[in-house]
């Protein structure tokens, strides 16, 4: 199969590099090995202030709003982060105090919801707290079991029952001026976290839950399925297992379903992701990208990939593959023409485009560009 | 008598200490038992979990060869849900001397071990996994044993005989009088009270820092601490022990344990300053794979789950550089009579399989010299919780149809997963996945158990044991214990130093599939929870 | 190979970080509160069966083996190889009379051709559907699949010398539904592949692929079945065909299951055994031509089968529908039927069977298509009893879609 592009890996970097593209008008394949990082999207765009009309248009026209306003998050263990730009449902507020009393909401038997540690985070700001549980059983049957209550489950109850919830709060509202609640709302239709805005007469604050995310999930499946609008086809559970490249150019890539039905295009954009989603691999000896075996920048003395605290930085998170400013890897020294290096598989080797979810989008739509308009940046190769 | 005195006071929640409680308070005496963190921290639980049936020892020791059997044979009854009796190979490589086979297996004999030498191909059925290129291979009693579960046991069943428990309290100096000890003065590091405990002796079982408290109460007691390291792997790849059919050297053991499998150790003399935090090196991690897959290649490509070091409390004797000829016999140290200080008796050396005979040895003489006359039944009566049957029996008698979480709580809890039984099914969801802990076991700790912390709690169900290191559940068990103690302040650095506690052993292991979940969970910390 | 180069184990379970992304799939988890979900039945699992069998958790027999968790897996774990392969070694309970029956697809076949008319009344009639569901526990509201007076196996052999003469030939491993049940299926294949100059030859004899068996606690007859099948592909394959198959389970089965949980080696023919819409989709992008109609108009749906979107060939299926000129092409949002073979027919399933499909009815409804398409037979007997929507084999479409040539 030919197309235009091939993008290795589906997750944000791939996902925004395949809708720039598919707008150009390219014909492009996403090879996604399962699903991706933004399982764990916090909701909150790290590493990226001001939002650009191009970064607002990727995210409207697929359906996902969000919103611009710098100040701070509040994380689910009761702390706050510095946070600008977020999904319409995660609130960015000014500065922490943002209340006076808080009402919190959980489900009983839900371990995955922090409600005494946002409570305790939010009393040292000086707000109030009152802490009340919901049965789930009481809104929606079959009731899940003990182990089934995790946030994708929930969610899926609340996409049918979203409004039970707001009548139970409305009925447990005293005088607090916020409500909190889990993030399980909203799985398959983004407008409900809206409406339960609308439908308590209190600000309304939806705090993270432990994975997966269901606003993750729900950007994911947003802006893939905006990417098939525009005609991508997006390959899920399937993994590149290799390519042919022929001297500095790649000739198609093999995966592991299509086996020798080879994919064929002009370029390519390997997004495959850190070390979680194995875009980079390690063993006692190196670290490595596992596919073209790309020339990397890295220390290859295994003592320097750690650091002993847990809380500190880690270097062997800032490992990623070397590239040139146009984001072309090489392999050992020799640049390879038409192959891109996006999102996360570039650790910290090019810091000023920020790092998770803003390095995602800014390499993407950086070498989308480069690839439509080959002509217009200066230094660019073209056939 | 007041509240703060005792019959006998026990300083050290090792095995030893645990196991000494125990045997004091089922002979009747009004029992102390503190530590300065909380039990089994050292040598105990910092070990291979190897029942030893004391063929390792056969040739050098045959004295604590005899030991070894006689105590394993004990525990395999009265300690039944601690153990695992899969039994153990001695195989001989082709590198190895295939004659020393016939001095271990007539040691073994002459110690009473049971040892079948096997044939090669039998040996590779019985254990898949073991080194195909075997020319030799020795059956013999070896078990496995879970040290975390033995020490809670001893723990618990003292405080059933009204033995008291003290955690996170530091002996910060011993009261005498003369030459005569009248009891402790402690610092407790939770709360940050000194209080003074009395009592007419105090036994010192503090493993390696044994040595710091001798120090204290003006006596002498030299320790040779010994740094042992070992590597978990992330699954049971063998269901025997398999040992090397040797003299003792490096790595040299693969113990099957619960879930995983362990192999280790190595052997280097540390300073007794470094005693409390031991680390493993990069040469000992590749000494440790290399060495290991001799015994299973399969180690070869198994994920590793931890790095981890102990130090063995052996104490001094000779000039030995690499301390494996130290005798491990049980050293028990009447004060009075070696040193003149009345009142004060240590209790080391040794080893996990034989704690139950020091604890005897110990408790007959605090017995002696109270004047009671009591006979030691540790012998024969059970811990709580092995008192019947396989946990299959043990769930089957509580539940119609045991869940698997269920039947996995029996195996750690024996007959006292019956506690566990609840009407409200909320208390079985699982807060561990990976090892299967429920929400109803880990209250049980944290109420019967005393366990405090997150780490404590992880000694006492195997919570955070598993594959992704407490990734998720160390939060859901945090989350229980803030409510359990009403301190959430407490329960956020509780939850940092659990997560510093896991990382230590995982980044010297860090590559492959221990790398990538290390990078999801720094993710979920940072990122998602914001700690 | 260095030590530590690779870390993996049998079913790669260790390469589990955990991440819960699979449980976000499961269909069953979401219906059923006794089901434990796939990383707990799976990746957990087997760590605590390793250590002892005695762990094994009897819940794992409300897998449907749909694979979704596979498909979603960023770790590539084999989560539903480990829950099968798991309850082939572990499981005790013997399967019941109902699942013998369900399970022995080409034996109740053989049984039923004769007497077709006879069975297909009486599974029809609701005393007979009342009696099964109180004796067997095969849920009333099914609709049994009729059994065909004539096989398709017949109808080819008949064909064979016509077949012959074909410039191109392949085999067909038409399974146990085109020939006892639906062989209109495989005369659609060979009409379309007769189209573009390819004969079709059956295997030199072909049984039931055994997946029912698999899943229905008979392992042992399924390795049977499978090795005889490898047997018979090889010699076709050895001849030089290829393979082509109608039903993504099958196929699944023969490439994949065979290995991971039957131990059957097939590796001499695992790559030659494909689905004809691959085979004709890449016949099509290698030159080769259709005779289509210019007066076909529909609206299709397509409904990737759960086998598909694990074999990942739901693009094959889904190119060649929009290659048909006239036709109004819409994917469905993947999700599970709820049907998975015959865990559906089970009475005790029937509620969670379409509880789990519910969302994909929701989706054809809104789409209102003229026709769902679909390459599995199972799936089609749900949405057609769930929903009313006729759906078709994309085969079967393409057949409709090209000039007829006459010949039936």
């Amino acid at each position: 199969m030919r197309y235009d592009t091939v993008i290795i890996g589906g997750g944000l970097a791939g996902l925004t590099a395949g809708i720039r593209l598919q707008k150009a008008g390219k014909n492009t394949a996403i090879v996604s090995t399962g699903q991706n990082a933004l399982y764990f999207f916090s909701g909150c765009f790290e590493s990226i202030q001001e939002p650009t009309p191009e970064i607002q248009s990727l995210f409207s026209e697929a359906g996902i709003r969000l919103h611009y306003s710098p100040g701070v998050r509040l994380m689910p263990m009761g702390t706050f982060k510095e946070s600008a730009l977020a999904l319409e449902d995660v609130s960015l507020f000014p500065s922490p105090k943002f209340g006076r009393k808080v009402l919190i909401i959980n489900f009983m038997a839900y371990h995955d919801f922090f409600s005494s540690f946002l409570a305790e985070g939010l009393e040292k700001q000086g707000m109030e707290c009152r802490i009340r549980f919901l049965n789930l059983g009481d809104l929606a049957q079959p009731e899940l079991g003990p182990n089934q209550m995790r946030a994708v489950q929930i969610a899926r109850k609340m996409d049918e029952v979203w409004d039970k919830v707001v009548q139970e709060v409305r009925v447990l509202l005293k005088d607090e001026d916020t409500v909190i609640l889990p993030q399980v709302f909203g799985l398959n239709d983004a407008t409900i976290p809206e409406r339960i805005r609308q439908g308590i007469p209190a600000r309304v604050v939806f705090a993270a839950t432990l994975p997966p995310s269901v606003p993750g999930i729900r950007t994911q499946m947003l802006l893939k399925k905006r990417y098939e609008v525009l005609g991508g086809t997006y390959l899920m559970g399937d993994r590149v297992t290799g390519a042919h490249v022929y001297e500095d150019t790649v000739q198609n890539v093999v995966t592991k379903h299509l086996d020798r039905h080879y994919l064929e295009a002009d370029n390519f954009i390997l997004a495959s992701g850190g070390f979680f989603s194995k875009g980079l691999d390690s063993n006692p000896f190196k670290v490595y990208e596992p596919l073209f075996e790309l020339d990397m920048d890295y220390n290859t003395d295994r003592n320097a990939w750690y650091d002993p605290s847990f809380t500190n930085h880690q270097p062997y998170m800032g490992f990623g593959v070397k590239t040139d400013a146009d984001f072309r890897p090489s392999r050992k020294g020799v640049p390879v023409k038409n192959l891109y290096v996006i999102g996360s598989i570039l650790g910290e080797t090019h810091p000023e485009l920020g790092c998770g979810a803003g390095l995602a989008i800014r390499s993407a739509l950086k070498v989308a560009n480069l690839i439509t308009e080959p002509h217009a940046v200066p230094g660019v190769y073209t056939e | 008598m007041k509240a703060n005195e005792f019959d006998v006071i026990i300083i050290g929640g090792g095995i030893t200490g645990a196991g000494t409680q125990r045997d004091c308070a089922m002979r009747g005496l009004r029992t102390l038992l503190v530590d300065r963190s909380d039990i089994a921290t050292g040598a105990t639980g910092r070990n291979h979990g190897l029942l030893h049936s004391g063929a390792r020892y056969a040739v050098n020791d045959p004295e604590s060869a005899a030991e070894c059997i006689r105590e394993n044979m004990i525990l395999r009854r009265v300690a039944a849900h601690c153990i695992d009796e899969n039994d153990g190979l001695f195989v001989t490589l082709p590198e190895d001397d295939l004659d020393y086979q016939k001095t271990f297996v007539q040691a073994c004999r002459n110690a009473g071990i049971r040892a079948d030498i096997i044939d090669p191909d039998l040996a590779r059925r019985l254990e898949p996994s073991v080194n195909p290129d075997i020319i030799g291979a020795v059956r013999v009693p070896d078990c496995s044993v879970d040290p975390f579960r033995l020490c809670a046991a001893n723990m618990l069943d003292a405080k059933l005989h009204g033995g008291q428990v003290r955690l996170q309290t530091e002996v910060t100096g011993i009261i005498r009088e003369g030459d005569t000890v009248k009891g402790i003065r402690t610092h407790n590091r939770n709360t940050g009270e000194d209080v003074e405990f009395y009592a007419p002796i105090v036994v010192n079982a503090g493993g390696v820092w044994g040595q710091e408290l001798a120090q204290i109460a003006g006596v002498k007691v030299g320790m040779f601490p010994a740094k042992g390291s070992l590597l978990i792997f992330a699954h049971r790849v063998n269901n025997m022990v398999i040992n090397r059919c040797r003299k003792p050297s490096n790595a040299d053991i693969l113990v099957p344990g619960d879930t995983v499998c362990i192999v280790g150790t190595t052997s280097s003399r540390i300073p007794l300053e470094e005693c409390r935090n031991v680390a493993v090196t990069p040469d000992e991690v590749t000494l440790l794979i290399t060495e290991g897959m001799k015994l299973a290649p399969r180690l070869a490509s198994t994920r590793i789950l931890r790095a981890y070091a102990g130090v063995r409390p052996l104490v001094s004797a000779d000039d030995d550089p690499s301390g494996r000829n130290i005798s491990r016999g049980i050293v028990c140290l009447d004060h009075e009579v070696r040193d003149g200080v009345k009142g004060l008796i240590t209790i080391t050396g040794g080893k996990l399989t034989s704690y139950r005979l020091m604890a005897e040895m110990a408790t007959d003489l605090v017995c002696k010299k109270l004047g009671v006359d009591k006979a030691c039944e540790t012998a024969t009566t059970p811990l709580p919780g092995s008192e019947e049957g396989s946990y299959e029996e043990v769930a089957k008698k509580i539940w119609e149809n045991p869940t698997t979480a269920q039947k996995v709580a029996a195996s750690r809890m024996g007959t006292r997963v019956s506690r566990m039984r609840s009407t409200d099914h909320r208390d079985e969801a699982l807060i561990c996945e990976c090892e299967q802990v429920s929400m109803g076991e880990i209250n049980l700790a944290i109420e019967r158990l005393e366990a405090s912390t997150l780490t404590d709690l992880r000694r006492r169900t195997r919570v955070g044991m598993g594959t992704c290191q407490g990734e998720f559940c160390a939060c859901r068990a945090a989350g229980l214990l803030a409510k359990a103690h009403g301190c959430i302040e407490k329960e956020r650095e509780d939850i940092d130093s659990f997560l510093q506690e896991r990382w230590k052993g995982n980044f010297p292991i860090g590559w492959g599939e221990t790398l990538r979940e290390a990078e999801y969970t720094q993710w979920v910390y940072k990122h998602v929870l914001g700690i | 190979m260095q030590y530590q180069e690779y870390t993996q184990s049998e079913y790669n379970f260790e390469e589990c970080t955990k991440c819960t992304i699979c449980t976000a799939y499961c269909p069953v988890m979401q219906v059923n509160p006794l089901y434990p979900g796939p990383k707990q039945a799976g990746p957990d699992g087997e760590r605590l069966r390793l250590r002892d069998p005695g762990f094994f958790d009897a819940a794992l027999k409300y897998c449907l083996n749909c694979k979704r968790c596979e498909v979603y897996c960023p770790s590539e774990v084999k989560v539903a190889d480990l829950i099968q392969s798991a309850r082939i070694r572990y499981e005790r309970t013997p399967p019941k009379v109902r699942d013998y029956l369900l399970a022995s697809t080409d034996v109740m076949g053989k049984l039923a051709r004769p007497v077709a008319p006879i069975v297909n009344f009486a599974t029809r009639q609701q005393l007979t559907r009342t009696a099964m569901d109180v004796t067997l526990r095969i849920d009333r509201h099914r609709t049994f699949p009729e059994y065909s007076a004539r096989g398709f196996e017949g109808w080819l052999k008949r064909r064979k010398k016509e077949q012959a003469a074909f410039p191109e030939q392949v085999a067909y491993y038409h399974g146990c539904y085109v020939n006892y049940n639906y062989p209109q299926l495989g005369k659609d294949l060979v009409k379309v592949l007769n189209a573009m100059g390819v004969g079709v030859q059956l295997l030199e004899k072909e049984q039931c692929c055994g997946i029912a068996l698999i899943v229905n606690g008979q392992s042992a007859q399924a390795r049977k079945k499978a090795l005889h099948n490898v047997e018979s592909l090889g010699k076709a394959v050895e001849s030089g065909l290829k393979v082509v198959t109608t039903s993504s389970t099958c196929t699944l089965t023969i490439r994949d299951e065979y290995p991971s949980l039957l131990e059957v080696d097939n590796a001499a023919v695992r790559d030659s055994v494909l689905m004809a819409t691959r085979f004709i989709c890449e016949k099509l992008e290698q030159g080769a031509t259709l005779p289509f109609r210019n007066d076909f108009h529909k609206r299709i749906a397509y409904h990737t089968p759960c086998h598909m979107a694990r074999l990942g060939w739901g693009i094959f299926s889904q190119r060649l529908l929009q290659m048909i000129p006239g036709v109004e092409f819409t994917p469905l949002e993947q999700t599970c039927c709820g049907m998975a073979g015959t865990y559906g027919f089970k009475k005790e399933n029937y509620a969670n069977s379409q509880a789990i499909g519910a969302p994909l009815f929701d989706q054809i409804r809104a789409v209102n298509p003229d026709v769902v398409a679909c390459d599995c037979e199972t799936c089609k007997w749900q949405i057609e009893m769930s929903t009313g929507y006729k759906v078709e084999n994309p085969i079967s479409i393409l057949a409709e879609a090209i000039s007829d040539n006459g010949k039936d």
